[in-house]
């Protein structure tokens, strides 16, 4: 039942997206183009890598900017972040419209500068309203907000909400009192008795970056690779991190698009339910009580014939004569031989041969870039061999420029199936547009998907072909399909993306989708984070950090790649020091690890 | 571990203006700090009015950085307490609690809440839809309640016999199980009802 004629490529002359007037022009044009530079990016990716070692660093610019626009101390900085979610252009926003006085208590900052009169002598005693005992004025602590307590009741105060996890916005005693407390005073408090627990509250703070910032998530990677992705304004986009894994930033699943998020999750979750296949078996099949094999009913009338010749009736499965009305098999009286149920039949019958439809034809895409690796290293071979011949003919960049085009083509291709199942089902958008606008919507895409299939089929072919082994002529011929069909499925899977994101989701009324954009080159690959020894002078920190001292981080130049195999990307990636390694967090473990400092 | 030198000051400060307040907090029995009584007059003006309400305390180690553990030992009808297990639904009480609050104030809030109830937060769902709904039969239940279980000290023996015999119980069995429970109506009640 595999209807497989995208593979067969070549015959459909009509179907191709092939201005042969371009061809001959374009050639020499292309050369360049399609030269090595092609795959590096040229702008800046829009994504960063957060390694633990840059965490700090990131969190830092982010504190430094908003210290110096609103000239506020540090943990003031740090409690207007975490109350906006580390979003500094929202909360640049909200000081512009509400005021700096009522956007700081909204967040619980309370910078009231309190003029003591007299500052109580050393040896005086206060009452703490705390622990309702005198105690000595040198051990009373005084916070942002005026209250005083004493410091043996403020450090179990701290104890108690760091061990209940809420380290971000630890608030003041004083009943009724919305001030954050000043992070500086609780790390100091805390560590004289729980240095663990003060350096389990300093991750929280650190961690809070990642946790609490809409544009930065963990990488997914299991095992985790250690490393967060900032992006710089689209939350949606397809990233890939330093460790070499590329996702969707949205939904933190593999890359997807041209699906939707929602339809990739719909579609994922279908396919775990193989079972829909298997049912479809044992629903849609029966065995033949003479010769076992599984039969199928087709058509309305419950009384099946196997190959074998025995009939048999599909409700009780047992073997009867052939002689039969619609109501009644002769001979035969299990009283189930009736109508019902037939038309759900029907019905799911039609829905599950329509997902197999779109299911094959993703699941044929994605085997096939599945066999990446081993395509990539036949490719090499032949270049290889081409090298090794003494001839003219020097640059091979075409090959593995093709090569990657592929991939990428196949790529949106294999998720432009899914998208398909969804965009003209019944599931999401039945009250979207009529049966008939459906259609029409359908068939135009569906147009230029096949374009784009035919010329990713026939790109895959000319890459198979052993040019290694042809004439010079032959290869300049090869060379020249390879380069053209690059060009043209380029263009055509970013039409494909334009259709789907103006014509198609673009249209909805009542829904939202929205897709990742169309990356000709593949999927960015994040940059690494920088930052200078200068940077992190006067830090608190610093114990935590103090790998983060060095020289300027190399700054891992900026490539793309439409291919997963890119190790020596890897090794620009800045090397650990062995000695250090303990002073500092490692973010895969838990805050209980983490021995305290001494 | 619960800081008891400051439970020790709030006991004496608490009791100390019982005359105005009407709020007292004792030991529950044990010998340590941990579990007190603490008692709230019903506020004027309420269905709750004359009836003493008893409430049942249980520090956490914490304590004064962890609230409280309050609950009613007193059946009473209110939306936010439920009317089985007497547990309590007030904010100070859980995240808004601050440890410059004290027993006593908390226990203020408690009375506060028996003055006004907020049936758009219910602890106990069966009394907030009455109150929303038929608030005459509402305050008719609460007083009724006030009355049976928050008014036994002011009660002699006989009127206790008298009130549950007229609840439909033998006088004989009224008169042992009051015995039993030291004279307790309330237990005397629960006792008789799961019999
Ligand atoms: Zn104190
Ligand atoms: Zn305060
Ligand atoms: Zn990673
Ligand atoms: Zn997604
Ligand atoms: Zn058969
Ligand atoms: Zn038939
Ligand atoms: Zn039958």
């Amino acid at each position: 039942m595999e209807d497989d004629y995208y593979l067969s490529g070549g015959s459909e002359e009509e179907d191709d997206y092939y201005p042969s007037d371009r061809e001959a022009e374009s050639l020499d044009g292309l050369e360049n183009e399609e030269s090595d530079a092609q795959w590096a990016t040229s702008k800046a990716p829009s994504s960063k890598v957060i390694t633990k070692e840059s965490l700090l660093a990131a969190q830092r610019e982010d504190l430094r900017r908003v210290m110096e626009l609103l000239s506020v101390r540090e943990h003031h900085a740090r409690t207007l972040l975490i109350h906006y979610r580390w979003d500094v252009e929202k909360l640049i926003a909200v000081y512009v419209e509400k005021g700096k006085s009522c956007m700081f208590s909204e967040a619980g900052v309370s910078v009231i500068e309190l003029v003591d009169l007299d500052p109580p002598e050393s040896s005086s005693t206060l009452m703490c309203n705390i622990c309702m005992d005198d105690v000595l004025a040198k051990d009373v602590t005084k916070m942002d907000c005026g209250h005083c307590f004493c410091n043996n009741c403020w450090t179990e105060h701290f104890v108690v909400k760091i061990n209940e996890g809420q380290s971000k916005r630890i608030r003041c005693m004083a009943h009724k009192c919305n001030a954050i407390c000043d992070e500086g005073i609780i790390r100091k408090l805390v560590s004289v008795r729980h240095p663990d627990l003060a350096e389990k509250f300093d991750r929280f703070l650190l961690e809070s970056y990642i946790e609490d910032n809409k544009m930065v998530k963990w990488c997914p990677s299991i095992p985790h690779c250690g490393n967060a992705i900032r992006v710089e304004n689209d939350e949606f986009c397809e990233v890939e991190c330093s460790c070499g894994l590329q996702f969707c930033f949205s939904c933190l699943s593999e890359a997807h698009s041209p699906c939707s998020c929602l339809m990739w999750e719909l579609w994922t979750k279908k396919c775990r339910d193989e079972s829909e296949t298997v049912n479809w078996i044992t629903v849609h099949t029966k065995p033949c009580p003479k010769c076992h094999k599984p039969v199928e009913k087709n058509g309305g009338c419950n009384l099946v014939s196997c190959i074998c010749g025995q009939a048999f009736c599909w409700l009780c499965g047992g073997a009867t004569g052939r002689d039969h009305t619609w109501s009644h098999i002769a001979n035969h009286s299990c009283g189930r031989y009736k109508e019902d149920g037939e038309k759900k039949a029907e019905r799911a019958k039609r829905d599950l041969y329509r997902y197999m439809h779109y299911h094959n034809r993703y699941k044929a895409h994605t085997d096939s870039f599945k066999q990446e690796s081993r395509l990539r290293e036949t490719i090499k071979e032949k270049v290889s061999h081409l090298e090794a011949r003494d001839s003219k003919l020097r640059d091979f960049s075409w090959i593995t420029n093709g090569l990657c085009r592929l991939f990428r083509s196949r790529r949106a291709l294999s998720y432009s199936y899914p998208f398909a199942f969804y965009m003209f089902g019944e599931d999401l958008f039945k009250d979207e547009m009529t049966k008939k606008e459906s259609e029409i919507k359908q068939h135009l895409f569906e147009d230029q998907q096949q374009q784009l299939e035919s010329n990713v089929e026939k790109l895959s072919k000319f890459l198979e072909e052993p040019f290694d082994e042809y004439s010079e002529e032959q290869i300049m011929q090869i060379r020249m399909q390879v380069i053209n069909l690059s060009v043209i499925t380029d263009s055509l899977c970013k039409k494909m993306y334009e259709c789907i994101e103006n014509d198609l989701l673009g249209s909805l009324q009542y829904t939202i989708h929205i897709i990742a954009p169309y990356q000709s080159k593949g999927i960015a690959k994040a940059e690494e984070l920088t930052w200078s020894a200068q940077a992190n002078s006067n830090n608190k920190c610093q114990k935590i950090s103090n790998q983060a001292t060095g020289d300027l981080i190399e700054i891992g130049k900026a490539s793309a790649s439409g291919t997963s195999d890119e190790s020596t990307q890897l090794s620009r990636k800045r090397p650990r020091k062995g000695s250090s390694a303990g002073s500092m967090f490692d973010l895969n473990l838990p805050a209980e690890v983490h021995q305290p400092n001494t | 571990m619960v800081d008891f030198a400051r439970v020790q000051k709030e006991l004496q400060e608490c009791n100390r203006d019982f005359e105005v307040s009407g709020i007292r907090v004792v030991p529950n029995g044990e010998a340590n700090l941990a579990h007190l009584l603490g008692t709230i007059p019903g506020p004027l003006g309420t269905p709750y009015e004359g009836g003493t309400f008893k409430i049942d305390i249980t520090l956490p180690d914490g304590y004064p950085f962890e609230p409280p553990k309050m609950r009613f030992a007193t059946k009473v009808w209110h939306p936010n307490i439920s009317s089985q297990s007497g547990a309590i639904c007030l904010d100070i009480l859980k995240d808004q609690w601050s440890p410059a609050l004290t027993l006593k104030t908390a226990l203020l809030s408690v009375q506060a809440l028996l003055s006004a109830p907020e049936p758009d937060d219910p602890q106990d769902a069966v009394v907030a839809q009455q109150y929303l709904r038929d608030y005459q039969t509402f305050v008719g239940t609460a007083r009724y309640w006030t009355e049976a279980f928050a008014m036994i000290s002011s009660l002699g023996v006989e009127e206790k016999v008298q009130k549950l015999v007229e609840m439909g119980f033998p006088e004989a069995l009224v008169r042992s199980t009051l015995e039993s429970v030291g004279g307790d109506e309330n237990l005397a009640l629960e006792k008789l009802c799961s019999t």
